[in-house]
């Protein structure tokens, strides 16, 4: 009989290249990867109040938006301003003269009617949120006091 | 001078890279535990209006989305709710989550009308932090 030596061989899957195969997963799943960037623009809303908050008529600026988007602006100085709706800039012209004018006071009061576009507040909205103003001891003023209203068409 | 009899070994250096593959997979383990998926991608048509002064949200945590399609039908996270029971959905998000950040994705052509229920609905449930979803441009 014939004895062989058998030699044992430990069977072995080679992993050196492991890592390398786990780190190209990480690298692709990187680059696959979209994020959703969320944006808009940022409000806060007022509470509920019962009682009415009293705002001296000098320090507002109203905007009234009807429905075919055409505005009308009354402010102290300004009364019954009419914008047409390719000239919204001249609402953060004149938000930012009152702005310098009334300093942090200034209330401006977006007026929307009912049936008017949604994106026509929006644009309007934006003008206002435009608005920066240094004042004369170098203070950056924005309009933050900004009020939404719906109104309704008789 | 005297040769130093000692056999110097030379030693080749050697980084361990045994483990770099449980590193990785380490990796891609903690971030897909981490990564919150967008709940949502509605199918629906909306247009958002575009406006210069948009700003990048980048709070992710803190947020819930609200969306008005074209015709005027209001989604809250998934789920179609009427106009006038949008309280009744946030309320208990506010509860849980006083923080809460809703974003308003509104088609642009909708009536102020429809926005202004919604803007109601959502100071009755006290959820006061808002953000007009838009687009930049203008």
């Amino acid at each position: 009989m014939e004895f062989k030596e058998k030699k044992k061989r430990t069977p072995n899957i080679p992993t050196a290249s492991m890592g390398d195969i786990a780190f190209l997963i990480i690298i692709f799943f990187m680059t696959s990867t979209v994020f959703t960037r969320e944006k808009g623009i940022k409000m806060l809303l007022p509470e509920r109040t019962e009682s009415e908050v009293k705002v001296k008529p000098e320090n507002i600026v109203s905007i009234l938006i009807n429905p075919e988007g055409a505005l009308r602006l009354k402010a102290s100085g300004y009364d019954g301003y009419e914008i047409s709706p390719d000239k919204y800039s001249e609402v953060k012209r004149i938000v930012e003269e009152k702005l310098l004018e009334r300093d942090t006071l200034l209330v401006v009061s977006l007026k929307t009617s009912r049936d008017a576009p949604y994106k026509a507040m929006v644009s309007v909205l934006d003008q206002i949120k435009l608005c920066r103003v240094t004042t004369s001891d170098g203070r950056e003023l924005r309009a933050n006091k900004i009020s939404l209203v719906p109104t309704s068409e008789e | 001078m005297k040769k130093s009899i000692i056999r110097r070994y030379t030693q080749t250096p050697e980084i361990p890279t045994a483990s770099t593959a449980d590193v990785a997979f380490l990796l891609i383990l903690f971030f897909m535990v981490t990564t919150v998926f967008r709940a949502t991608t509605l199918h629906l048509k909306i247009n958002l209006p575009k406006a210069k002064s948009t700003e990048r949200i980048l709070i992710r945590r803190n947020i819930t989305h609200l969306w008005i399609d074209n015709n005027a039908k209001v989604y809250i996270d998934d789920n179609l709710v009427p106009k006038e029971k949008v309280a009744t959905r946030i309320l208990p998000k506010i509860a849980e989550n006083p923080e809460l950040v809703t974003i308003l994705n509104i088609h642009e052509d909708i009536d102020y009308g429809t926005v202004d229920v919604v803007l109601d609905q959502l100071k009755e449930a006290r959820a006061f932090k808002i953000t007009f979803a838009t687009e930049f441009g203008g």
